[in-house]
């Protein structure tokens, strides 16, 4: 067939090919090499012109980010963040876990037993995330402020479960009706009681839709950061905030240290996607293949 | 003795009458089959009778009790799905043991099952893999070994042949019937082909828009449907239908008239001009002999032919009517399109349905 001789094994692209598609990586990738290089740069390096892409590493700046403290105003300041990585590793991983949960049992309710106005519910739930986060921010502040949230992991981990949640359900909902509602019923037959089968028969079968679906969560929840800016506090801050805020100070910027904090900011998201990266494949092409 | 009664059932779904009060009984060990077209309600009635579908009116009873609202779990039956629905995430072996530990089997009573339902089923060689590398063949007896695992004293079969090739269909026919015979199971399975359900099934439930239009025999069904929808239903190639006209007991056909049916005496209370149907099997036509007997004689021209191999089928034309006849291949070799050709309607096998009702008249 025409269309056949048209088809080319992997490997036979040919060296050309391979050496643009490996330039245009390059000039992606660009921005994060050098953020990676600058981490093992003196301040000398960084600030010299040119740019210098041969220098003698050095692991001072990531020393800097768990040890050294700053003077700010009289007072020595711990940099603290070790904390920072801790909060935003148990408020990222917390959330998105608990999203999970309550979504992916919304999502086989929805799914399976649909009320009267079932699209109506899911619309309204994605609704909550059609507004952009500035916009809702000063209700959700005053609403923190009375309740007593502001500042605490609940609050933040409440905040980013309900952040989570309306993405979590759809993404979850469109696995479990792609699922074959006959595979249920064989199992009813076999004796599954309704809450076996979930566990037994429907969850093993959404796996690889759970796991992107985390990765999404993770990603959008370890980036955020008005919401992180505005209702953590000094105890629950996060990296990107605290991140933020190490860009101002009274010795100027310091990009050193700035760029080690990043490199390890994106260790977590590399090994998440990089754990989950055969399942994520089948969870984004989940439902595209004709059964 | 009936094991399973269903009465009365309805079912609908928004304006739809899936169910109009079907009623039948299946006794202990038998084939039963259920035949109709898709939409039937076949499907429905297994659910309902599994208990997977609650019923707006009727009852079920299976062994005795009176199953109408209970749950589905711990019924002592078991269901085949037209789509298998084998659990995807598990191998054949994990697929076959899911029942046993789901009813706390242990491990070597199960072990000791799976090995003699792999054997049963020739799926011995698979029970390692899962059932999308399997094929499809496999994967159907892979479903029938989970549902005969449980030695259930009732298995449904929802169309369990349509998603096969041909010829895996017709290897499958034997071997349900080999397995009803070895198991002596009573078995509900529900088809919309003919021949399946004529081949496998010991008495034939035919059913139409959620009613059961005529049960009984293989036989019986042929001989004797009970309307025009079962005669046309049974039997390949379709029974010829013709309009026609009846008076005095006797039928007009295009091509002549033709008494002495099994359905003179009822036909002669009839009214004059009667709108009738006509019904006659192609094998029920012969080829004319030289002296005239008592069957309707008709010459024809040859239609269309269309040889099957070991048989041919003729399209005939007589008086602006066209109907189909069997013969025998090295019979039919002689016949070219435009060829005329003398045949005998024996009236013995002949049938008459009312034109309106479509009830058959005898």
């Amino acid at each position: 067939m025409a269309w056949q001789s048209k088809q080319r094994e992997i490997g036979t692209a040919g060296w050309g090919w391979a050496i643009f598609a490996g330039i245009i990586a390059f000039i992606y990738f660009f921005p994060v090499l050098w953020i990676i290089l600058t981490a093992f740069k003196t301040n000398a390096d960084i600030l010299a012109v040119p740019p210098k892409f041969f220098f003698t590493p050095t692991l001072e700046n990531f020393v800097s980010v768990f040890s050294r403290s700053y003077i700010k105003g009289q007072a020595a300041v711990d940099t603290g963040f070790d904390r920072f990585f801790f909060n935003s590793i148990f408020i990222a991983g917390t959330s998105v876990l608990l999203a999970l949960v309550i979504g992916t049992l919304a999502a086989y309710g929805f799914s399976r037993y649909p009320l009267p106005g079932n699209d109506t519910y899911l619309f309204i739930i994605l609704t909550t995330r059609m507004l952009p986060p500035i916009i809702v921010i000063i209700p959700i502040f005053i609403m923190f402020r009375i309740a007593g949230l502001s500042g605490t992991y609940p609050g933040i981990i409440l905040l980013y479960t309900a952040f989570n949640l309306p993405f979590t359900i759809w993404m979850m909902k469109s696995f479990f009706d792609e699922l074959s509602p006959d595979v249920e019923d064989a199992a009813r037959l076999d004796g599954s009681s309704e809450k076996r089968l979930f566990f037994k028969v429907c969850f093993p079968q959404i796996i690889a839709g759970l796991a992107a679906t985390a990765v999404f969560g993770l990603i959008l929840t370890w980036n955020e950061f008005i919401f992180a800016l505005l209702l953590t506090g000094v105890e629950t801050r996060t990296v990107p905030v605290a991140m933020a805020q190490t860009i101002g100070g009274d010795i100027g910027v310091r990009w050193g240290l700035l760029a080690a904090i990043e490199t390890l900011f994106l260790i977590p998201v590399i090994i998440v996607v990089f754990v989950l990266q055969k399942h994520l494949l089948r969870g984004v092409t989940f439902g595209t293949i004709k059964r | 003795m009936s094991i399973l009664s269903v009465t009365g059932a309805e079912k609908r779904y928004g304006s739809i009458n899936a169910l109009a009060g079907t009623s039948f009984e299946v006794e202990a060990g038998e084939f039963y089959c259920l035949l109709g077209p898709s939409a039937a309600g076949k499907t429905t009635t297994l659910r309902a009778i599994a208990g997977l579908e609650t019923l707006d009116a009727g009852r079920v009873v299976f062994d005795g009790q009176d199953m109408t609202g209970q749950p589905v779990q711990g019924r002592d039956m078991a269901m085949v799905f037209q789509t298998f629905a084998l659990y995807p995430h598990l191998t054949a072996r994990q697929n076959l043991e899911y029942p046993l530990r789901e009813a706390g089997h242990d491990a070597g009573e199960i072990r000791q099952r799976v090995g003699e339902i792999g054997e049963l089923l020739r799926i011995a060689h698979t029970l390692d893999r899962k059932p999308s590398t399997m094929s499809g063949g496999e994967q159907q007896r892979l479903a029938i070994g989970r549902a005969l695992i449980r030695r259930p004293k009732l298995l449904l079969l929802d169309e369990p042949l349509t998603n096969l090739d041909a010829k895996l269909r017709h290897d499958t026919r034997a071997e349900f019937k080999r397995l009803h015979r070895e198991l002596g199971m009573t078995i509900v399975f529900a088809t919309p082909d003919q021949l399946e359900a004529l081949t496998m099934g010991e008495r034939i439930a035919v059913i139409n828009e959620g009613w059961i239009v005529q049960i009984g025999t293989p036989r019986e069904l042929y001989a004797a449907p009970a309307d025009r929808f079962v005669g046309t239903l049974v039997g390949a190639p379709t029974m010829n239908l013709l309009p026609a006209a009846g008076s005095d007991g006797k039928v007009a056909l295009p091509f002549g008239e033709i008494g002495n049916g099994p359905w003179s005496k009822t036909l002669a209370d009839f009214p004059a001009e009667t709108e009738l149907l006509f019904g006659f099997r192609p094998h029920d036509i012969r080829l004319a002999g030289p002296e005239a007997g008592p069957a309707l004689r008709v010459d024809a021209k040859v239609h269309l032919t269309e040889p099957l191999g070991d048989i041919t089928v003729l399209d005939l034309e007589a008086g602006d009517a066209v109907f189909k006849m069997v013969l025998p291949e090295e019979e039919a070799v002689q016949y070219r399109v435009g060829d005329r050709v003398a045949v005998e309607i024996n009236p013995d096998k002949t049938l008459l349905f009312a034109r309106d009702t479509g009830a058959a008249i005898r």
